[in-house]
């Protein structure tokens, strides 16, 4: 069994491996497109980037030093978790907000739509890998137990949820790395 | 990256319509000024709306301004 599980973890690694590469290289900067002016869009993509990659890095952090039973029984661990997500919407809303305000009479034109619109796509395959990654290995960690404890159900949803979050923003990054064609 | 299909005149129409700017005709359609510049570099194929705006800031038919060019 115990082989079993680590067959998983390195095909998991593999594809991570490969995922990552592929994001990595569709970053490069493109010599075509060198000197584009951003868009607010292309913008608060990267602020939102670096803000759940901060927080990601904050609750993995967390977990780390005081453990996922010693967060949910410790009050200034989860103090300190609330103010991180709390503060990453903050900045993410103080930036939309600047962004809108100095966007010009254009904001957010067509393009930037249909690039929103594809970012879809990379959010819910985040969420996908997210919630099988979860359920898989809770059930087998907990399956003798026949229970699973609240702080790892907390974790499952923050998780899920700032990935999913992550993964709209790269999708929004990706998108204007790539030609686009929108719908008439 | 491959070309778009959709070939445009919309950088010599702009010049000749009294040098306007990117984002002068950004402001004029409702798009913003990237848009225009991935338009002109033809890495970017609009919306019947936007070409027909376009054309019509540059009192053209969209023909004029458009060309579906074969591949």
């Amino acid at each position: 069994m115990r082989i079993f599980w680590l067959m998983i973890a390195c095909l998991g690694g593999i594809l991570a491996l490969l995922a990552i590469s592929r994001v990595v290289r569709e970053l490069r900067p493109n010599p075509e497109l060198k000197g584009l002016p951003m868009t607010s869009l292309e913008k608060l993509g990267w602020i939102g980037l670096a803000v759940t990659a901060l927080v990601v890095a904050g609750i993995a952090g967390l977990v780390a030093i005081v453990g996922v039973d010693g967060f949910h029984e410790d009050p200034a661990a989860r103090f300190t978790f609330w103010l991180l997500l709390m503060g990453a919407l903050g900045i993410w809303g103080l930036a939309w907000a600047r962004l809108r305000r100095d966007g010009g009479s254009v904001v957010v034109d067509e393009r930037d739509r249909a690039i929103l619109a594809r970012s879809f796509s990379v959010e819910s395959m985040v969420v996908l890998v997210s919630l099988v990654a979860w359920t898989v290995s809770l059930t087998e960690v907990f399956w003798d137990e026949g229970s699973i404890p609240i702080p790892y159900i907390q974790l499952l949803f923050w998780t899920t949820f700032v990935g999913g979050a992550m993964g709209r923003s790269l999708g929004i990054i990706l998108g204007y790395r790539r030609e686009l064609t929108v719908d008439a | 990256m491959p070309k778009a299909k959709i070939q445009n005149h919309i950088r010599r129409l702009r010049f000749e319509y009294g040098e306007m700017t990117q984002q002068e005709l950004a402001e004029r359609v409702g798009c913003t000024r990237q848009t225009i510049i991935v338009l002109e570099k033809e890495r970017y194929v609009p919306s019947l709306s936007l070409a027909f705006q376009i054309a019509r800031v540059f009192d053209r038919s969209i023909e004029e301004v458009f060309e579906y060019a074969d591949e």
